[in-house]
């Protein structure tokens, strides 16, 4: 291969092109191009950067600048075209699995999904800042840009296929949350609370790091398919301390991601900076952050325990496409007496890599075969990751709901309550991880049934901390005991709040519960599946036992705020405050509180989505 | 010749996990934060001495090739980043508490 074909494959692999001239747009199917949203959020960044520069956040409110671009960005990543009942098929925007920018990331409908998630609360959270007033004429600038790269981060955590980018998106979502954790200047717990978690944080990444080099150097690749099928190759016959090395590695790996996740034994510092940072980062942290690890957990664990389907080339759509019509005039051409040898010219170079692109088709068949046979090979990394897993699971589930309750400080216990749904929602990769050998169907309804879950918290979640963020601006407290008897100033608010509480447990008519059901099935369905394949994975009822008590465990602490809210007296002491609750404030809360209330009614769009994300996930049987 | 053999990726194994563990030590005894941020880098380092093991055609046959290289350029420069946020983070917290000692940020607890 010399420079110019690699150069043009490239640009192919970039673009979708190599006819047109250099500033000639991308094609739909190439990896800029279904790249936009992230571009959209980076430009956002840049033009958020410049005002600053150019000190103009006191001219212009940059809310509408973050506004506007994470709304671009959100239309960019459109889940109702890509995931809604008809998803474009065949055309050069369809959505499969394609690896983009020479296999570092992955472009598949669970990249949509996850973050159109991801775009859709920034959207959200923009909203929210405005109404509680954290981002002043000062600091504006400063929140939005770090909100925004932390976003872009999480959005690269959701779409990694390459250790290096793994790696890449984690420090770029953390980073930018260490200074955000710390954004109420000259406050002790505030700084207090970034030096904490920057400091566990550069050290999970640390030792994460070095887990990667570990994996990557003994598999001799960092790309994470061609990493499971040397796995799948080398683990049957692997010495033994090579495995105890990959081991070693993986559960290194895992350090990093429990403590983006904020699993036990590496939550320390989820309550501590919950309880010093403000509201708004803290909905940001809990949900935000908490998706994208999750996405990252579900990416990883493919990588070391299923072997994904080989999908197309960036690019190999248009290539295909423009060759055909060259083609078409060519022969045209040739039957007018040949006079344009310049269109022959433009189709001299694609021949090759539209060979390619209908090998990889015609191949794909095949190749599946082959995958499903490789698969076997990984059901020993398999079965460990998802012990693991399980086992982080349960103790994340009870450490958190077992810690909340004597908690008297709402962000904290919010903060435990947080860890408690990372334990709920790590156990369905768990019941993936068993099922991705013998009914990939299955494993990928066990995949949605966490995209659900997500979703709902979302809504749950972020009307939790605005209720929060909007009280603490009236009555200054964050403490459970200042909300006593709040019944009988704000009714409304209250009773919002309310009923996301008991979302969060799970009753129900409420949303919590959809959610928590489709975890809870997907554990039934993995042992269902495991029996029936010979090996019974009994740890998945534990999960399923150990779920429904935390539930039971939990109806306790959320039903403690509920009753100082309606049942106590109003204290005497607390100052006196005003809180309207016909205000845009007030529409806000019931603006995110009624999908949990709502999505009872039809959540079949919903649950369709997460289905139609989790499609590409696993090579079919 | 007994006890000489050439150099092989284990050697940069055995410094890359020395610095790694000598990293780790550092951080969890370190009371100063900046001690703490040494430690990480230590960590940071002894991880991207193995990348650069593990992607020398050199040293093995089959090995990690350019990424190897390429991941150590790019560890680099995130810890270079993450190391400015961090120190800007503790000089926050001098700021607040006249004291960069880990063991005084012990007001948030529970």
């Amino acid at each position: 291969m010399n420079l110019h074909e690699l150069v043009s494959e490239l640009i192919i692999d970039t673009k979708g092109s190599v006819s047109g001239g250099l500033f000639s747009l991308p094609t739909a199917d190439s990896s800029i191009g279904v790249f936009t949203p992230e571009l959209c959020l980076c430009a956002t960044i840049v033009l958020l950067l410049f005002i600053r520069l150019f000190n103009g956040g006191r001219k212009v409110d940059l809310f509408w600048v973050m506004l506007i671009g994470t709304g671009v960005a959100l239309v960019a990543s459109s889940p109702w075209k890509f995931l809604g009942s008809h998803p474009p098929l065949g055309g050069l925007d369809a959505v499969s699995r394609m690896e983009i920018f020479t296999g570092m990331l992955v472009y598949d409908p669970f990249t949509v999904y996850m973050r159109s998630v991801l775009i859709g609360f920034a959207f959200l959270f923009a909203i929210f800042t405005k109404l509680s007033g954290i981002p002043d004429k000062e600091d504006g600038a400063d929140i939005y840009t770090l909100v925004l790269g932390s976003t872009l981060g999480m959005c690269l955590m959701a779409s990694a296929n390459h250790l290096l980018m793994v790696f890449m998106a984690v420090e770029m979502a953390s980073v930018p949350s260490y200074a955000l954790a710390g954004m109420l200047k000259g406050r002790r717990t505030a700084s207090e609370a970034a030096l904490k978690y920057s400091v566990y944080g550069a050290g999970a990444a640390g030792v994460m790091l070095y887990g990667i080099s570990l994996v990557a150097g003994l598999m001799n690749t960092a790309h994470l398919p061609t990493m499971a099928v040397q796995l799948a190759e080398r683990l049957p016959e692997m010495p033994g301390p090579e495995v105890m090395v990959l081991a070693l590695g993986g559960m290194m790996i895992m350090v990093g991601l429990a403590f983006k996740l904020s699993a036990v034994p590496f939550h320390f510092w989820a309550p501590d900076v919950f309880e010093g940072a403000c509201a708004e980062v803290n909905a940001f942290l809990s949900i935000a952050s908490k998706a994208a690890a999750l996405a990252l957990l579900v990416r990883v664990a493919i990588g070391f325990g299923a072997i994904p389907p080989t999908g197309i080339e960036p690019g190999s759509r248009s290539v295909a496409q423009h060759h055909a019509a060259t083609t078409e005039t060519a022969s045209l051409n040739n039957h007018a007496g040949g006079m344009f040898a310049l269109a022959d010219e433009a189709h001299a170079p694609t021949p090759a890599a539209h060979e390619g692109g209908a090998h990889d088709e015609a191949a794909h068949g095949d190749e599946d075969h082959a995958a499903a046979t490789a698969i076997d090979g990984l059901a020993a990394s398999r079965t460990f990751m998802a012990k693991l897993i399980a086992f982080l699971a349960v103790l994340t589930c009870t450490f958190g709901n077992l810690a909340a309750y004597g908690q008297t400080n709402i962000k904290r216990l919010l903060a435990y309550s947080t860890i408690a749904h990372a334990g709920y929602m790590m156990m369905s990769v768990a019941a993936f991880l068993v099922m991705a050998g013998d009914a990939p169907l299955q494993a990928q309804n066990a995949i949605a049934a966490l995209a659900i879950y997500i979703a709902t918290y979302v809504f749950m979640n972020l009307g939790a901390f605005a209720i929060i963020a909007f009280l603490r601006n009236a009555m200054h407290s964050e403490e459970i005991a200042d909300y006593a008897g709040l019944l009988r100033r704000c009714p409304i608010t209250v009773i919002c709040f309310s009923l996301i509480l008991f979302s969060l447990v799970g009753l129900p008519p409420l949303a919590g519960f959809i959610g928590k059901f489709a975890i809870f099935a997907a554990l039934v369905d993995g042992y269902q599946v495991s029996v029936s394949a010979g090996h019974p994975a009994a740890f998945l009822i534990v999960l399923l036992v150990v779920g429904g008590m935390n539930t039971a465990i939990s109806l306790f602490y959320y039903l403690r705020v509920v009753k100082v809210m309606t049942m106590e007296e109003e204290p005497a002491d607390r100052p006196p405050f005003v809180y309207s609750e016909v205000s845009l404030q007030g529409a806000f809360v019931w603006l995110v509180t009624a999908p949990t209330v709502l999505l009872i009614i039809n959540w079949n769009v919903l649950s369709e989505w997460a289905h139609a994300a989790t499609l590409y996930l696993l090579a079919a049987a | 010749m007994i006890g000489i053999s050439p150099v092989s990726v284990s050697h940069y194994l055995v410094v890359g996990a020395v610095l790694f563990v000598v990293g780790a030590i550092c951080m969890a005894t370190k009371r100063n934060a900046l001690g703490v941020l040494m430690g990480v880098e230590l960590v940071l380092n002894g991880a991207n001495l193995n990348f650069i093991a593990f992607g020398s055609k050199y040293l093995r046959a089959e090995s990690l090739g350019l990424d190897g290289q390429l991941i150590a350029l790019f560890v680099i420069v995130l810890a270079a980043a993450e190391a400015a946020v961090a120190l800007a983070i503790a000089l926050n917290f001098y700021n607040n508490h006249a004291t960069i000692d880990v063991d005084q940020a012990s007001e948030l607890k529970g």
